[in-house]
């Protein structure tokens, strides 16, 4: 992630808790309730299919519930939350947001995470996935009042996004404690396929490189921003992030020549259209295209653009990894 | 020099509430416009809204704001509306299926298809197949809406599928699946009747299969 030419691209797709599981014959709930579980099935999807690093998810099963909504989720349907806080300015005390990194890691929340990095083999890395300040905003608003919000009360967005802060912040840090390797900070909701570029700047960039610069000090940390990002690319090269994560929609080639030679971009085989659906021939073309877009000069890992889905056959996650060590070797 | 219905089309597609819900005052007080034109006008409405989104202009806040505005304006002009006994365009069921949240989409979609003069039965969203299958018989609706952005929500449109071939009233009623979550390929796989991705389609799909 320093951006160093290695021997080969790395290989570091999205598989988390919406595919891990069901590698150790689990269903997602189970794993949801189940740190551990997760992390078992992570590290076993890890050496199955022998890509470079696993990616635990929100701090591995441990989110019962967001900032104190309630999370639910039953068989392999994902996880919901089912009930919000904020009903105006007013409910922002009622988050239960962690003040530091020892109140995320309460109870021994932490050691799936610890599990799964000392399960790691050599040259192996984890990663560890938290929200966004902007998505953990829309998450305790919901996302249609969150959105709504934008032009019937802006100054509820901010400060709600600015009070969500210390969360990131807090599990971010905890996360680092617990060992991974670097973070993944997840906007999701930023995407220019649901706000506008200068939506994305007023309300979602000034937290992202807040969060950014207090956690980039500790671990490199990846700006994952699925759909379209390719609009507000270059806002997200600038956030400090050390490698932005694109999904299928961006142009890979495109991206890199805008911001290649700034930042390590992580992306961006489609994990509906190729990965899930796709033939094994499909992906071995859409991971060429990428090595060809994006491996030139360094600063490239390949990866799905989005979680795997649930449904995804086995077979071309083996043929996405085979082909990028096949291809991606300098 | 526009008149009021042009201004007050106008209004919805820059999202103005407070503008659309005046303007409407206006209609009702002028009460001229037959109930036809005023839907004529939300429709048109709307369907500027998705095109823009289309194109780029609009993003998801942008279009609530525009939802947000026609559902100002039906409050002042349902009782205008009602008097005039418009001709109802169908009876819709629309919800997200069960194991999504998703309610942005969906909520977009109902507003469009009331200002297009549709009776329509929001169920909400992460809606079991029971519920949509009881709220169809009791409506006896023309359509059902499946609303579904999750990629694990694809057996819960072919558990609904299932139950309406199973309770006999597949005949009955048309289906129209829309979201993220699945291809045209696979709506059509499932044997729904339409495969919608955005407000312009879905209108003209809906309009298709009742003839509104």
């Amino acid at each position: 992630m320093a951006g160093e030419i290695p021997d080969r691209v790395p290989v570091i797709p999205v598989v988390d808790g919406y595919f891990a599981p069901k590698i150790i014959g689990r269903d997602n709930d189970e794993c949801f309730l189940d740190g551990i579980c997760q992390a078992e099935a992570l590290a076993a999807s890890l050496a199955r299919f022998g890509y470079d690093g696993a990616i635990a998810e929100m701090g591995l099963g441990d989110e019962p519930n967001v900032l104190g909504c309630p999370v639910e989720v039953e068989g392999n349907y994902v996880p919901l939350v089912v009930e919000t806080l904020i009903a105006g300015r007013e409910d922002i005390g009622k988050l239960k947001i962690p003040a530091d990194s020892s109140a995320v890691a309460t109870g021994g929340k932490l050691e799936p995470v610890r599990w799964l990095v000392e399960a790691v083999g050599a040259g192996q890395v984890v990663l560890g996935s938290v929200r966004s300040p902007f998505e953990y905003a829309a998450t305790v608003r919901g996302l249609f009042d969150f959105m709504t919000d934008f032009y019937r009360d802006p100054e509820l967005v901010r400060d709600l996004v600015a009070a969500c802060i210390p969360a990131t912040l807090a599990v971010g840090k905890a996360l680092i404690e617990a060992g991974v390797d670097a973070l993944v900070i997840k906007d999701s909701f930023a995407s220019s396929s649901m706000i506008s570029p200068d939506h994305y700047r007023e309300f979602a960039w000034p937290a992202e490189v807040q969060a950014i610069g207090e956690l980039g000090g500790l671990a490199p940390v990846v700006l994952h921003i699925c759909r379209n990002s390719m609009p507000i690319l270059e806002d997200m090269s600038k956030t400090g992030a050390a490698v932005l994560e694109i999904d299928s929609p961006v142009d890979l080639a495109a991206a890199k020549a805008a911001v290649g030679g700034r930042v390590v971009l992580k992306g961006n085989i489609d994990a509906a259209a190729v990965i899930e659906k796709g033939s094994l021939e499909d992906v071995e073309a859409a991971v060429r295209y990428a090595m060809s877009a994006a491996k030139a000069g360094g600063g490239f890992i390949l990866s799905s653009g989005d979680s795997i889905p649930n449904s995804a056959p086995e077979n071309n996650l083996t043929a996405l990894v085979e082909a990028g060590k096949k291809y991606g070797k300098y | 020099m526009k008149d009021t219905l042009e201004n007050f089309e106008l209004a919805i597609i820059a999202g103005n509430a407070d503008a659309s819900a005046d303007l409407a005052d206006t209609i009702v007080r002028q009460g001229q416009a037959t109930a036809d034109k005023i839907f004529d006008h939300l429709a048109a409405a709307m369907e500027e809204v998705g095109s823009r989104y289309e194109t780029g202009e609009y993003f998801i806040p942008e279009m609530l704001r525009s939802a947000e505005a026609v559902e100002k304006a039906m409050t002042v002009l349902e009782p205008y509306l009602f008097e005039r006994r418009h001709e109802q365009a169908g009876i819709i069921v629309m919800g997200t299926v069960k194991g999504d949240i998703h309610n942005i989409g969906k909520n977009i979609i109902v507003s469009a298809l009331r200002a297009s003069g549709y009776e329509v039965h929001d169920l909400g969203v992460n809606v079991s197949t029971e519920k949509f299958i009881n709220k169809v018989k009791e409506t006896s609706a023309d359509l059902l809406l499946l609303s579904a952005f999750t990629t694990s929500t694809k057996p819960a449109l072919l558990d609904i599928i299932a139950a309406l071939e199973s309770e006999g009233m597949r005949g009955e009623v048309k289906v129209i699946s829309g979201g993220a979550s699945h291809s045209e390929d696979f709506a059509r796989e499932i044997g729904v009747d339409g495969f919608a991705t955005d407000v312009k389609s879905t209108l003209a799909i809906c309009r298709s299969l009742t003839g509104a």
